[in-house]
């Protein structure tokens, strides 16, 4: 026996439901359904759907979104710092 | 003093900003089951929750976003739960325990302190991810205790802090709100007659820009450094400004656990508060 | 200063004690030259409400090991700037591999704190199972005797051993059915034990380090690369990688030998 691992092609088949149904892209006032609740409505166990998520959470988005938030950051820092503390010279290029 | 006020007392001084509670049955609407206060304590009673303050007045102004990406938490209000929650073991002989709030199951937490925050009255959610913005102080950090000492509870605030009279006059004007526009990636809403009408959060966009360096880019770059057949580039991997700053993230993640502050940094709800000398 | 600074309890011990105990390199004197005394805290401990929970994230997340080290560190600056004297705090981690410093729960035993129990860990008479930081010192304080007579076995358990050859903690983690703890009483006290620490290791640091070792050995040995992904983005290796940044707070991850323990709770009743 090794830690579970999930099989891909249940992954692959699954993931975008899961995602859909669980709090990853949230609605005000609608929280998603838990792990039990999705396992309930797709007919699989509630070990693999948390197996799923906790895959499909990391795999959503790629190492370039990544790299994209840094520079986000970097410049909505600056164009505020710019504006609110009256230094024109920081704002980013 | 009441119980409650005795209470309160001992969270504020313990260095909460604010205190509120809630009963266990409030949780039971939207919560599933599993992750209620009584599904973790039994008997449980109540919930108190403490808001702490988030970053200082000044790390808010400070132009280098990587200093808030490090020192943006400093988790007070978990000491003043464990502050009342030795208080009413201790003094009420009650059971008291420290709500567990760290993700367990991916993102996910056994509890969560957000929804404890607004039963509490503490605050409402916001466009800006939905973050709980307490009305007077704005963004605060939550924890919270479980009891089986039963207290009259605080009530859910009747008006939303969000939005804020000056945002809904400026999505009037031009369909926009501070939070939505420097951040439509993650955010996404409608204002009307002064409420939010309807409102999406992107969180997993959300968690590469809370979170970029931490568990999830050390995860992200593992996968690419073990899938990486040239050792000279994996090398290069390895050893990248990026991976570096992940590993170290791990190091001292209690403390930089918040790594994005751009929708709060534009909210006026609670901006008196960083306007010092 | 100690139990205002938040132990439960405080105690001395003489670090000419460790000798007969300790091996060489993991003694006081080993770490800091000219060392008289070992000054012990104990606290922190679990509330009764953590031990009532039902929900395993309680204890497994949220334990309170950290706080405990904050009076420890307080304590040895305070020797230091109070009386003049060196003072260590030893640090709680591991030298190397497994192996402390020194050994945390020798010395609370020393200082008169607490004794070892059946299934490990030191229980203080008054106060049940609680967590340990020390600081070394030059100062010759006077030491404390170690304890009469130990927690351990308690009443209750000596009844079960009459009735039925064991106890509550190695009827809940039996090394004869995969568990980590045998033993066997004689005259109400233990005369013989055995604790495997490498199975402890795996319950009690389910998600710690060397979870994170086992899934990244077998992420690299994984040829498919879907199933890589699988294992490094699953629940397993996201778990562990929590635990890991928040070790203060995660890094005791199981509690069922001193659950059910009668004596490991303290003497407090609630309502």
């Amino acid at each position: 026996m090794t830690v579970f691992k999930l099989d891909p092609e249940v992954y692959k088949r699954y993931k975008d439901e899961v995602l859909k149904l669980c709090n990853s892209f949230q609605k005000i006032d609608q929280p998603g359904l838990s792990d039990k609740q999705i396992a309930e409505r797709l007919g699989l166990d509630e070990r693999t759907v948390t197996e799923i998520r906790c895959v499909a959470e990391r795999d959503c988005y790629s190492l370039d979104e990544w790299e994209k938030a840094i520079e986000f950051k970097r410049r909505a820092t600056l164009e505020w710092s710019a504006l609110a503390l009256k230094r024109p010279d920081l704002k980013p290029e | 003093m009441t119980t409650e006020e005795r209470l309160k007392a001992v969270g504020l001084k313990a260095g909460a900003r604010v205190v509120g509670i809630a009963p266990v049955e409030a949780f039971r609407e939207k919560v599933p089951e599993g992750y209620r206060p009584e599904d973790i304590l039994p008997g449980a009673r109540s919930v108190v929750v403490a808001g702490g303050d988030g970053p200082t007045a000044g790390a808010w102004r400070c132009p280098d976003h990587r200093v808030m990406e490090i020192t943006g938490y400093d988790l007070r209000e978990n000491v003043a739960v464990h502050a009342m929650c030795d208080f009413i073991e201790g003094t009420l002989s009650h059971h008291a325990i420290q709500a567990p709030s760290l993700p367990v199951h991916g993102h996910e937490p056994p509890m969560s302190m957000m929804h404890a925050a607004e039963l509490a009255g503490l605050g409402t959610r916001s466009l800006a991810a939905h973050i709980i913005l307490n009305p007077e102080y704005g963004l605060l950090y939550y924890a919270a205790l479980i009891t089986t000492l039963p207290l009259e509870p605080d009530q859910p605030l009747a008006e939303p802090a969000c939005p804020h009279p000056g945002c809904a006059a400026m999505y009037k004007r031009i369909g926009t709100t501070p939070c939505l526009r420097v951040c439509p990636a993650c955010l996404n809403g409608t204002v009307q007659d002064g409420r939010i009408q309807q409102s999406t959060y992107d969180r997993e966009k959300c968690h590469s820009r809370a979170q970029t360096y931490g568990i999830g880019s050390f995860q992200k770059g593992l996968l690419q450094i073990v899938n990486e057949d040239d050792p000279e580039r994996r090398r290069t991997m390895i050893y990248s400004d990026f991976f570096t700053k992940s590993i170290q993230s791990l190091g001292f993640f209690r403390d930089s656990i918040a790594q994005c502050f751009e929708c709060m940094r534009v909210c006026p709800v609670g901006r008196k508060y960083r306007k010092l000398q | 200063m100690a139990l205002k600074g938040g132990a439960t309890v405080c105690g001395i011990a003489d670090v000419a004690a460790f000798d007969a105990h300790a091996p060489e390199k993991h003694r006081p004197g080993d770490l800091l030259p000219g060392a008289r005394s070992v000054v012990v805290v104990g606290g922190a401990q679990p509330r009764e409400g953590d031990w009532a929970a039902t929900s395993p994230w309680v204890m497994q997340t949220m334990g309170t090991t950290d706080r405990i080290q904050g009076v420890g560190r307080r304590l040895a600056q305070y020797i230091e700037s109070e009386f003049g004297y060196y003072a260590l705090y030893v640090p709680p981690g591991t030298a190397s591999g497994d192996t402390p410093f020194l050994s945390l729960m020798l010395a609370a035993e020393l200082a008169g704190l607490g004794s070892k129990s059946l299934a490990g860990p030191v229980l203080n008479r008054d106060h049940g199972f609680m967590y340990w930081s020390a600081v070394i010192t030059t100062a010759p304080f006077e030491p404390d005797g170690v304890e009469a007579t130990p927690a351990c076995p308690a009443p209750a358990c000596r009844q079960m051993w009459e009735r039925e050859h064991t106890t509550p903690c190695l009827t809940t983690c039996p090394s004869s059915s995969g568990g980590c703890l045998s033993g066997k009483l004689e005259n109400g006290r233990a005369i013989r034990t055995f604790y495997d620490a490498a199975r402890c290791n795996t319950r009690v640091h389910t998600h710690w380090v060397g979870g994170f070792q086992k899934v990244l050995e077998e992420a690299l040995n994984e040829p498919d690369r879907d199933k890589r992904k699988m294992l490094l983005y699953g629940d397993f290796f996201t778990r562990s990688l929590w635990a890991i940044t928040y070790s203060s707070t995660n890094i005791a991850q199981c509690f069922e030998c001193m659950r059910v323990c009668p004596a490991a709770h303290g003497l407090k009743e609630m309502k």
